[in-house]
């Protein structure tokens, strides 16, 4: 179980990077950065650290990649209208074989993940015992506000610094 | 086959494959997506050894701020982005000229 998620997760991470490197549209960069994140993710759950890859699908998969999405379409520029040859508007397609190749592959990592997570609770539930949770949340939250909190308290002050930043920089022009 | 060799060995590549998209690229939006290749890159060594070597937690938290700062560092790169694109027209890495005298 363990080596079929690390095959999946390696295939996943190592072809995710190349894709990014090679790739010319960079909008398929980012689909690609995607599922090189969600590999890094299933890593890090065949590695034990259940609280890193739910961290890392959270931030990178649902907040960085849906950043570069928009950055991209933000900065399109004006020659990428949808429209064919003949000038008539070009309904876009719902993808490609590629598109549903990946997709499957994703959900059949992401089903596994779940698998591993929650297999010492459906096999204790089989055999009739309690539950025996082995994660790593609570001891990873306990150091946090012991060992690293000074770590923690200058990652908040970064993020709210980060945030005043970003909205200052991409801000228009006054008078505009 | 799940030894700390195999994670290092796709940590060196996914490393190498950033540092390659940070130079080779002429994309500003793809020179952001080597820094996140490079910085997953880092917190998977980060997660590896300590699985491998000590086996405390310590190299789960670093990961956690690894994660923060490549978020903050997201934001802030595609606002300067978006900023410099209104301004130019361009997110072509040449055109990123003005601070040249």
């Amino acid at each position: 179980m363990d080596n079929v998620i690390f095959i999946i997760s390696t295939i996943l991470t190592v072809g995710g990077a190349l894709c990014v490197l090679l790739t010319k549209n960079i909008m398929h960069a980012c689909v690609y950065l995607l599922t090189c994140l969600l590999g890094v993710a299933g890593l890090y759950v065949t590695l034990g650290a259940d609280f890193v890859a739910a961290t890392q699908l959270a931030v990178y998969v649902g907040g960085v990649v849906i950043l570069m999405v928009f950055a991209v379409m933000l900065t399109g520029g004006p020659n990428s209208q949808s429209s064919n040859k003949f000038g008539i508007v070009k309904i876009p397609m719902m993808g490609n074989a590629k598109t549903y190749i990946i997709g499957i592959i994703s959900a059949v990592i992401f089903g596994l993940m779940a698998y591993k997570v929650l297999s010492r609770v459906i096999t204790s539930i089989q055999a009739g015992e309690a539950p025996v949770f082995t994660e790593t949340v609570e001891k990873i939250g306990f150091m946090l506000v012991t060992d690293h909190v000074l770590a923690f308290e200058i990652s908040s002050v970064l993020l709210l610094g980060a945030l005043v930043g970003a909205a200052i920089i991409a801000r228009p022009k006054r008078g505009v | 086959m799940m030894t700390l060799t195999s994670y290092l060995m796709i940590s060196t590549f996914l490393f190498l494959c950033g540092l390659v998209a940070v130079i080779a690229r002429k994309n500003l939006i793809a020179v952001l997506l080597g820094i996140e290749l490079i910085l997953n890159a880092s917190a998977l060594n980060f997660v590896a050894y300590t699985r491998f070597v000590n086996n405390n937690l310590d190299g789960h938290i670093f990961p956690l701020f690894i994660i923060i700062v490549a978020a903050a560092e997201a934001a802030v790169g595609l606002a300067i982005v978006i900023r410099f694109f209104q301004i130019r027209e361009s997110i072509h890495i040449d055109d990123a000229t003005q601070l040249q005298s």
